[in-house]
């Protein structure tokens, strides 16, 4: 009976699952797109984070190591299979060589060693040694604690280790090495430790540990575990927190160290799964309230169709639980059989948005959220065909035979709670200001989108009858049947409210979801373009910041396509380039600079002219006049060079001032003699010899500059001097005195550069290409945002920078910033100039990469179900006013009858349903825009709040309009249609009927 | 013991702020076996005091016995249950009575399922009103007069000690008509049915005992063996019958004259 109901209400039941299906699909959607997300999340955080961070070394010197390794990484199937190694470490033997040794085997170590002579080893005794230990294939190598017993004798003597090949020293950052610094990072020759000695691994059982001295370590164990990202889910989440936290305890319980830096990792993946979890999470209960919603009036229209034969069954006498169960099967059984394709569907189109939007190689993985968010969307469906069957099944039965059904008057209980919330909401929104937090703790400001749709939707649905009866009133005089019969009919109101009130919701929710759309969408190209700089960022290897100009010069003479550029971070961060060419390919908004275009801004960072004092060569000589120097004190005249790959000053002492001068000479540094030092300041410090009575001066000059190389002294050009202590002296002389020493400086640099200045840098120091916050800027121009500045920084000229500084800080990161979006022609000539190029970002790899975030994952969430509801809403509403229009066919047939003409029926119909649906869209779309206005702003768009550019959340009017009005066409559509479909089946025939 | 026994019934409808009064002081007593046609014009009351009758309604105020059962002092269960085991109502218009998609014999055991399924009970009714062979086809698919003997027979399915119909003969013509009346009247005798039939159709008043005509919510007349008799109400009150409007208009002043057995009304011109 119940299949056969179904089919003979067909087209109402196939609504009722499409329906039923769609808020179904959009609920679980949020969960499976969200575990997606999440594993994006962690995965990044993994294959961000430094070595130490993507897994753990697990060392022990008790017992064997793979069980306690097994028991560690139990039910983690993402991790690699752990490598296992040992060491041990010891001073030589020989009394002249002070130097630490760590004799090392690690699984699979041949294949990471680049051998430079010689082999592997492969037998008990065998080692390798760096290039940089001195060591050569052949040399015996013996440590003081490593012994062994000759055969026969029971004497213990130092292990024989004999060298059978030279590696170089491999990269410190290869993840198979991580946890130990087997390598000098640099590459040198170390005083106090050795490069790793590998070994085989047989040579800890022909070995005997004896010693026990001062930085001895006895064989070990160990295993590097790795966590794999490719296998890695964001469901895995909990299992790697428990296995770092059981890392800790072990460490503190047991013999066994465990060294990770996961910690940091999961601190970071925590946060970022903190921003996609609520966003997600209100988007879905937007969505699962909007579908439940739907549901209520789609599943209350088809227990309200079964509304005769619920009166049969009471009118034969069946109890009213029996009455209710009847009532219910229908419907239930939609629902029922709607939960499974709802969350297929759900499932499918999540698929197709991890594919779509997420990086390749995330598995699209079924949440048990996604079940409970699916049967959550569910519970709207069976609440509303459980209240319908409820008020079926209790109301005077007679009234299903009334002609003319009486109305029953809709409370205000549902809509104050709502209008409350909402108010409570909204009200929280604009007192919090911007909610930095997108974690959870403004959740019910998040939800007043959704909220305020509703209420609006409330409202509109209350005034259309109000509206429509004072309208009526006029048209009862004048305008014609038509719109007389129309509002008549919307001011009672049976289906009006109801329609109102989803299309309100769905289109206000799907305007709010363009608006913020687009907004958000410009937000994030705003923000990419400026925090990338220009279209396109290729990082290079650190150079010297004179060879990065040079390079870029030679890879693009023209000037047009790139621009060098050092990025510094900190507080004030500093970037730092060529002007002339970054005004050609940089991002810039001269609103955000008070009117000034970017060639204009650049051309208040003017470059230096002076000539920087290069000397090359062994010795360097000063020729100095100077008065005389108090009694009992000596001074000793020092000369500072910055050298080249050295961050900080090299001083040298040129020796003590003596007599009224002369000449004073010192060996230069020694990387001087290969490659040019740059002097950067003379000066002199004071000394008292014993008692002195009275103050000390001393007044030097710099007479000439020279430097010895490949034998012969080469005059050094003087360069114009400048004293910062006292600007009057220019001449190359400088004071020194007990009470003040001035610094004699070549002045090829500004003491406080021009530069453009981005939010709060005030009097603060900027970091400099040294990292030394030695200098402040002037501020040519002040903007509210730059190329590459993420938050309060300067914008400066990359000469100046490089004069200022005393060497490039490590972390500096060299870019080449080009207009271009095609990079590989410029990145060839790059490399081709000795840059090598680690990264090329695009603007839009940012852009995708904001979206990607959790906020991002959420809007798009919400864009894509908020249309699907959309769409829905609109077919329920047509649907609910083509069965409306036909229960009062017996009218219509009536009006006819008596001599009404069919384009006053017509139109009457027309009018009725596009005064209803043209309501319900504009509703919306008040409700949509205020919402949008309200919310845009405070609702978290990053993940990371941004402090410039300031984001002007423009909603863009095209797509609002295109949706608006696509919506407004498809529903005069619908009402045209419906309303012919309804004219034509008024009959005057049916008047012989008893009106149903 | 009556069938129904109506003690002074009064029905009021609350419409948004206005009160009507469906039926005034009801006073109408029908035996077991009886078969009675309610008369009366448009919004007289008819189907009120049907609905009534059926346990649809509880009254506004009076008191209603069915078989014996004071409905006033039944729960919702009691009161269902006795429309399921004693009372057969047939609605105007024979769809009604149906569920379109369902065929004869399930709309016949749709009926049944709150009392006890009694498939041999279905086929004899289904044979009583003539429809043995309709097969599957779906009731929706019937004829007027074949829905209007569905009908009948869903409303007899738990042999009801009281028949209700409302215009059973409306919309069929006479053949038809005929037919459904005869089948009341035979059921009425075969089973000891009491039927109560609104019509406005003097053929089918005439088919039956006893008329009960409703004017303005209040038995104004009744009619045994071809006779038809005002009725005296609660407070003396007599309805005019309308073919005497003429010689008694209504506003019209009369006097009283008392006679051996009653009293004459003569009107007189103040």
């Amino acid at each position: 009976m119940i299949l056969r109901g179904l089919w003979e209400r067909r087209t109402l039941a196939l609504v009722v699952l499409l329906i039923a299906v769609v808020p179904i699909a959009s609920a679980a959607v949020a969960p499976i797109y969200s575990a997606g997300a999440l594993t994006t999340i962690v995965r990044d955080a993994i294959r961000e984070a430094p070595v130490e961070g993507r897994g753990w070394r697990y060392t022990t010197s008790g017992g064997t190591i793979e069980p306690k390794v097994a028991g560690f990484t139990a039910g983690a199937g993402f991790t690699d299979p752990p490598v296992f190694g040992m060491e041990v470490s010891s001073g030589s033997a020989d009394q002249d060589d002070r130097r630490a040794y760590t004799v090392v085997w690690q699984d699979g170590q041949c294949e990471h060693l680049e051998p430079a002579r010689g082999r592997c080893p492969a037998a008990a005794g065998e080692v390798m040694a760096s290039e940089a230990s001195g060591l050569e294939t052949g040399d015996v190598v013996r440590l003081r604690s490593l012994r062994s017993a000759r055969p026969g004798s029971a004497t213990l003597e130092t292990a024989p280790l004999e060298v059978v090949g030279v590696y170089r020293p491999g990269d410190p950052a290869d993840p198979f090495w991580f946890g130990r610094t087997l390598f000098d990072p640099q590459g040198q020759p170390s005083q106090n430790k050795a490069d790793a000695l590998f070994t085989a691994r047989e040579t800890r059982s022909v070995t005997y540990y004896v010693g026990s001295g001062l930085g001895e370590q006895a064989w070990t164990d160990y295993a590097l575990i790795r966590v794999n990202p490719d296998r890695l889910t964001g469901t895995d989440l909990p299992l790697l927190a428990e296995m770092q936290a059981l890392a800790e305890a072990t460490g503190r319980t047991t013999d066994a160290i465990v060294f990770s830096r996961m910690a940091d990792t999961l601190r970071t993946m925590d946060a970022n799964a903190g921003t996609l979890g609520v966003p997600a999470l209100l988007v879905a209960a937007q969505l699962v309230g909007l579908g439940w919603l739907l549901l209520f009036q789609t599943v209350g229209d088809l227990v309200r169709a079964r509304g005769p034969e619920i009166a049969l069954a009471r009118l034969r006498g069946h109890g009213r639980v029996r009455v209710w169960r009847f009532a219910l099967a229908e419907p239930l059984l939609l629902l029922l059989l709607a939960v499974p394709l709802g969350l297929a569907a759900g499932f499918a189109a999540a698929s197709l948005m991890i594919g779509a939007l997420l990086p390749a190689g995330v598995p699209t993985t079924f949440p048990p959220a996604a079940v409970a968010a699916g049967l959550a969307a569910t519970l709207g469906g069976v609440l509303a065909a459980t209240a319908s069957a409820w008020r079926v099944a209790t109301r005077p039965v007679t009234e299903e035979w009334r002609r003319t059904p009486r109305r029953s008057a809709r409370g205000w209980a549902l809509d104050a709670v709502v209008l409350a919330v909402t108010a409570l909401g909204l009200t929280e929104l604009l007192a919090a200001g911007v909610i930095t937090d997108a974690s959870g703790e403004s959740a019910g400001a998040m939800a007043v989108p959704g909220l305020m749709a509703l209420g609006v939707a409330l409202l509109a649905s209350r005034v259309l009858p109000v509206a429509s009866g004072w309208l009526f009133g006029l048209t009862r005089r004048r305008g014609g049947l038509g719109p007389f019969l129309a509002l008549r009919q919307v001011a009672r109101g049976p289906v009006t409210a109801g329609s109102v009130i989803v299309l309100g919701t769905a289109f206000g929710l799907a305007t709010f979801a363009v608006a913020a759309w687009t907004a958000t969408s410009d937000d994030y190209a705003r923000v990419a373009a400026f925090h990338n700089g220009a279209p396109t960022a290729i990082t290079v290897q650190p150079v010297e910041p004179g060879e990065l100009a040079a390079a870029v010069e030679a890879a693009d003479p023209g000037g047009a396509l790139a621009a060098p550029v050092i990025k510094m971070p900190g507080t004030p961060q500093l970037v730092v380039s060529d002007p002339d060419r970054l005004a050609r390919v940089a991002h810039w908004d001269p609103e955000l600079a008070g009117g000034k275009d970017l060639a204009g801004a650049m051309a208040a960072l003017p470059s230096p002219d002076a000539a920087r004092v290069w000397v090359r060569g062994e010795r360097f000589r000063l020729r100095l006049a100077h008065s005389e120097l108090t009694e009992n004190w000596a001074a000793q005249v020092k000369a500072a060079f910055r050298i080249t790959g050295r961050v900080g000053p090299v001083s040298i002492t040129m020796g003590e001032l003596r007599g009224a001068g002369g000449a004073y000479e010192w060996n230069l540094p020694l990387p001087c003699r290969q490659v040019p030092c740059e002097l950067r300041r003379i000066h002199a410090d004071l000394n008292a010899l014993g008692s002195v009575e009275g103050g000390a001066f001393v007044e030097v000059r710099v007479e000439s500059m020279e430097v010895l190389r490949d034998g012969a002294w080469q005059p050094v050009p003087a360069p114009a001097w400048r004293v910062d202590q006292d600007p009057s002296r220019t001449d190359g002389s400088f004071g020194v005195s007990d009470t003040g020493m001035q610094v004699l400086r070549p002045a090829t640099y500004e003491q406080e550069p021009a530069g453009i200045v981005v939010g709060e840098v005030g009097a603060k120091a900027v970091p400099g290409l040294d990292n030394a916050f030695a200098y402040r800027v002037r501020p040519a121009v002040t903007a509210a945002a730059a190329p590459g500045i993420t938050g309060a920084g300067v914008l400066m000229d990359l000469e100046q920078a490089d004069r200022i500084a005393y060497g490039v800080d490590e972390k500096a990161q060299f870019q080449v910033w080009t207009r271009q979006s095609g990079t590989a022609a410029l990145e060839a000539a790059l490399a081709r100039e000795g840059l090598t190029v680690v990264s090329t970002v695009r603007a839009a790899d940012l852009e995708a990469g904001y979206a990607a975030e959790g906020p991002g994952l959420a809007l798009m969430l919400l864009l894509v179900s908020a249309l699907a509801a959309a769409v829905l809403a609109l077919g329920r509403t047509v649907l609910a006013l083509h069965t409306a229009a036909r229960r009062r066919g017996y009218e219509l047939a009536a009006l006819e009858a008596a001599g009404a003409k069919a384009p006053a029926l017509r139109l009457s119909l027309l009018l009725e349903q596009a005064i209803t649906v043209v309501t319900g869209t504009l509703a919306g779309l008040v409700a949509g825009l205020v919402a949008a206005e309200a919310a845009l702003g405070r609702i978290p768009q990053f993940a990371e709040p941004v402090v410039t550019p300031p984001l002007p959340h423009e909603v863009a009017a095209a797509p609002v309009a295109l949706v608006t009005g696509a919506a407004l066409a498809a529903t005069l559509l619908c009402a045209l249609l419906v309303s012919e479909l309804l004219l034509r089946g008024v009959r005057v025939e049916r008047l012989r009927d008893t009106p149903a | 013991m009556s069938m129904v026994r109506c003690d002074g019934i009064v029905q009021i409808y609350r419409a948004q702020d206005v009160e009507v009064v469906a039926l005034r002081d009801v006073d109408l007593v029908i035996d077991p076996g009886e078969t009675v046609a309610l008369l009366g014009p448009s919004g007289a009351g008819k189907s009120t005091l049907l609905w009534l009758l059926a346990g649809l309604l509880r009254p506004s105020a009076g008191r209603l016995w069915l078989d014996g059962t004071d409905v006033g002092r039944l729960d919702q269960r009691g009161l269902d249950r006795l429309r399921a085991s004693r009372i057969g109502v047939v609605l105007q218009n024979p769809s009604r009575n149906l569920i379109g998609y369902l065929p004869a014999a399930q709309n016949v055991a749709f009926a049944q399922r709150a009392v006890k399924r009694d498939r041999r009970r279905v086929r004899d009714l289904l044979a009583r009103v003539g429809l043995e062979d309709v097969g599957d086809r779906p009731a929706g698919g019937m004829s007027g007069g074949e829905q209007q003997r569905l009908a009948l027979a869903v409303a007899l399915a738990n042999s009801p000690r009281l028949l209700l119909a409302d215009e059973p003969t409306s919309q069929l013509d006479a053949g038809s008509g005929q037919r459904v009346i005869d089948l009341i009247k035979e059921s009425a005798e075969a089973e000891g049915t009491t039927a109560v039939v609104v019509t406005h159709d003097p053929g089918v008043s005439e088919a039956l005992g006893r008329t009960v005509t409703i004017r303005d919510g209040r038995v104004g007349a009744e009619g045994r063996h071809g006779e038809d008799f005002v009725v005296v109400g609660r407070e003396g009150a007599v309805q005019v019958p309308p073919e005497y409007h003429h010689l008694l208009p209504p506003g019209s002043m009369a006097r009283i004259e008392a006679v051996e057995d009653g009293v004459v009304l003569r009107r007189v011109e103040p």
